[in-house]
């Protein structure tokens, strides 16, 4: 996560060259030696935690393996070929899909409403932030169990207030509302993540123009929607590659506690499969394959964001 | 997490060279049982390290059986096994054909023990050994088992629970209908393994080909032809009448059944521990019904784990875990295990020493499991379940039910899906150990 802001703020430096001509290159003098060193210990973390694992689930998906190693065959692309195949995993992929972007919608959209409500608010501020950002400290399983129990049809009391609404709830039934049910647990184990973003951003707005826009007559949300949202973009654009990448990979657990990815598979995204082939069903080539593919599909996602969204963006402030 | 597993093995390796000599022999042993089972399989290991001053065998928690496959396997990449692991039943085919194992019967005999290999409970001794010799040493033995609340069913006219699913249904749909309890009876977490494979066992019905793959691994799934399919669409009706719960996640089958919500369950002859503890209702329990025109019922097939000696070991450890084994066949042992946990006892002098004793007598529910796995002849409908990838198929299954219960799929559509699902996994294995035998290496 701080690479990844790093990232933006380095962006937003690129667009503004007359900063960076202040930096002095030459701290470390002529030597490549102390910045080596004192970059081993990052490299090294990459090395062990990031490139080498990759370089092996590269080469296990091309493998058909037993689990304990004894047996290996090459089998080319056959695991690719099979995944792209499968009508479960062409599921997977539309599921993922949905409950991405859904999620993404509805954290970041409660995220400004929240955000726009206690910037407006003077008296106890810090205490409904405090309050909000909360879930962030529950961990995911635990959010998870929490919601699958609120929501639960046989003894959820939430499941039996919608039952009282005649509404036949049954995320262990229906698909459509397991899938709200876990977009819904993901969401609001998120939405505090997104919030003390948009709550920095708003701290960044020109007090002065606000003013000068009361002054003209505009109301708080004209204010908020013509002033601060365009304001707020960089944060936006940031938070919105930041949710994909949460739901891609981190809703693993939320997933694992509510659904176990069912019924019928309405709720086992990408990272989940990944984790059920390989860690449950011990088919390590396919899970290799699946993790290949989902790594391609969350660096062409970031890419089209950057190259489509970031144009939309301002910087300038 | 090969590496990791390695680094932090070795880190205790090196604590373990600084450390004082240690007299006694130390055996690992990898297990999955928590709760009430792992407190007894933990008293179970103390007495056995208690009983000689030879080797002391840890007893380490992995978590669930598919942390412990996971474990075990991360530590044969990193060459750091442990001795002994216990893995589910679903995994024989795995440990089998890995090249990673010990057969049990082997080590037993090389090292000088004496277990009657004979005298093992039939499904159990013919689960476990391949060829004749048994693979691994069985464990925790169990089978699905019908419970009920004696209240729900007085109140509503019947005595105990009807031998026959028709039968049954009429009592279900009675209980409902009269408003005794919210729900007749709850869908089982594990309803792959009570309701249609050992459906399939007790009604005759075959579920693979080649005698439900003990004859090779050329075998294919046929349960789309069999009477699964009606089983599954009346498990739908059910359903779809109120008369079956589901508990979904974060909430157990058993919660509702033990809590009198629902008035039957189905689940293993082990939750005996926890349904004493926890049940404020007026339980009891009866075997598994059967379809009314199948007579005689036949036997219902084992699940459970069993304990798997890995390979790469020193002789003087492999005499540690001998020495276990033999402790774990004793019947002693056994009538101790049977009795503490609701597991099968796993021979008939075990089982025998049991009645002889009165146990059957208090504990009349504890009998079921052994006379219900021991009905009638094992036939190779009945003598159990040997898939490749078993784990895989079952989750392919599984998924194809749920689409029936969602609604989306017919079952007969949902079912032939499923196989061919299944089929496809199963290939996948036999293409990966094809013309392979089992390690018969000796330690």
């Amino acid at each position: 996560m701080p690479a990844a802001v790093a990232g933006s703020s380095r962006r937003s430096g690129r667009r503004r060259p007359r900063e960076e001509a202040g930096l002095k290159r030459a701290n470390f003098g002529d030597s490549p030696g102390l910045p080596t060193l004192l970059l081993l210990p990052q490299l090294l973390i990459l090395l062990f935690f990031f490139f080498i694992p990759s370089l092996r689930a590269l080469m296990q998906s091309v493998l058909l393996s037993d689990p304990f190693g004894t047996n290996v065959q090459f089998v080319w692309f056959d695991n690719f070929k099979t995944l792209l195949a499968s009508g479960d995993y062409r599921q997977s992929i539309a599921v993922t899909f949905w409950f991405t972007v859904a999620q993404n919608v509805l954290t970041l959209g409660s995220a400004l409403v929240l955000a726009f409500a206690t910037d407006r608010i003077v008296r106890g501020r810090s205490a409904y932030r405090t309050i909000i950002l909360l879930p962030y400290a529950i961990a995911p399983a635990i959010a998870g169990i929490l919601w699958a129990f609120l929501f639960n049809p046989a003894v959820g009391p939430l499941a039996q207030v919608l039952h009282g609404l005649g509404i036949a709830w049954d995320p262990n039934l229906n698909p459509t509302d397991a899938l709200i049910l876990v977009t819904l647990a993901a969401s609001w184990k998120h939405i505090c993540y997104d919030y003390i973003f948009l709550v920095v951003g708003l701290l960044a707005v020109p007090v002065s123009l606000m003013e000068a826009a009361a002054v003209d007559g505009a109301g708080p949300i004209r204010r908020f929607v013509s002033i601060a949202l365009p304001m707020l973009g960089p944060t936006i654009f940031f938070l919105t590659v930041m949710n994909f990448i949460y739901g891609f990979f981190e809703t693993f657990a939320i997933i694992d506690a509510v659904t176990k990815g069912g019924p019928a598979g309405a709720t086992n995204i990408l990272v989940y499969k990944v984790f059920v082939d390989g860690f449950v069903n011990l088919d390590l080539g396919s899970s290799a394959a699946q993790s290949v593919l989902l790594m391609s599909f969350a660096l062409i996602c970031t890419l089209l964001q950057f190259r489509y969204f970031d144009r939309k963006v301002n910087y300038g402030v | 997490m090969g590496r990791k597993v390695a680094f932090i093995a070795a880190l205790f390796g090196a604590l373990a060279l600084v450390g004082p000599a240690q007299a006694r022999v130390e055996v690992q042993w990898w297990h999955a049982m928590s709760g009430v089972l792992g407190d007894r399989l933990n008293e179970l290991v103390e007495k056995f390290n208690k009983s000689q001053d030879k080797y002391t065998i840890v007893a380490v928690a992995k978590g669930n059986y598919d942390e412990v496959t996971n474990g075990v396997i991360a530590a044969y990449r990193a060459k750091r096994p442990p001795e002994m692991v216990q893995i589910a039943e679903r995994g024989y085919m795995t440990m089998l054909l890995s090249g990673a194992i010990v057969p049990v019967q082997d080590l037993v005999e090389q090292k000088g023990y004496k277990i009657d290999f004979s005298d093992f409970i039939k499904p159990v001794a013919s689960f476990w050994s391949y060829k004749g010799r048994m693979s691994a040493m069985p464990f925790n033995s169990s089978t699905p088992i019908f419970w009920y609340n004696k209240d729900h069913f007085q109140k509503a006219g019947f005595d105990k629970p009807a031998d026959t699913w028709q039968e049954l249904e009429k009592q279900l749909y009675t209980i409902k209908s009269k408003g005794i309890s919210e729900c007749g009876t709850v869908l089982p977490g594990d309803f792959y393994w009570s309701l249609l494979e050992n459906y399939s066992a007790i009604n005759n019905q075959p579920y693979g080909t080649l005698a439900n793959g003990f004859d090779g691994l050329g075998t294919e799934f046929v349960y789309n032809k069999t009477k699964v399919v009606s089983q599954v669409a009346r498990l739908k009706k059910w359903l779809d009448d109120g008369v079956m719960q589901i508990a979904g996640q974060g909430f157990s089958p058993e919660q509702l059944f033990t809590s009198g919500r629902c008035s039957t369950f189905v689940n293993s002859t082990a939750s005996h521990g926890n349904i004493e503890r926890n049940a404020t209702i007026n339980w009891s329990a009866t075997f598994l019904p059967h379809e009314s025109d199948i007579n005689p019922p036949l036997n219902s097939t084992i699940g459970g784990g069993a304990i798997w000696v890995m390979k790469g070991h020193t002789p003087e450890r492999y005499e540690a875990v001998a020495a276990f084994l033999d402790f774990v066949a004793q019947p002693e042992t056994q009538v101790w295990w049977h009795g503490a946990t609701g597991y099968v006892p796993a021979t008939n002098r075990a089982y025998a020493v049991a009645r002889e004793r009165g146990y059957y007598k208090d504990h009349p529910t504890r009998e079921i499991a052994v006379l219900q796995l021991s009905r009638g002849t094992p036939n190779e409908n009945s003598r159990g379940f040997r898939f490749g990838n078993f784990v895989q198929t079952m989750l392919a299954q599984r998924q194809e039910v749920e689409a029936v219960f969602a609604g989306q799929k017919q079952p007969q559509q949902a079912m032939d899906d499923a196989v061919k699902r299944g089929n496809e996994i199963l290939r996948q294995f036999e293409k990966l150990n094809a013309g392979k035998t089992p390690e018969t290496e000796r330690p």
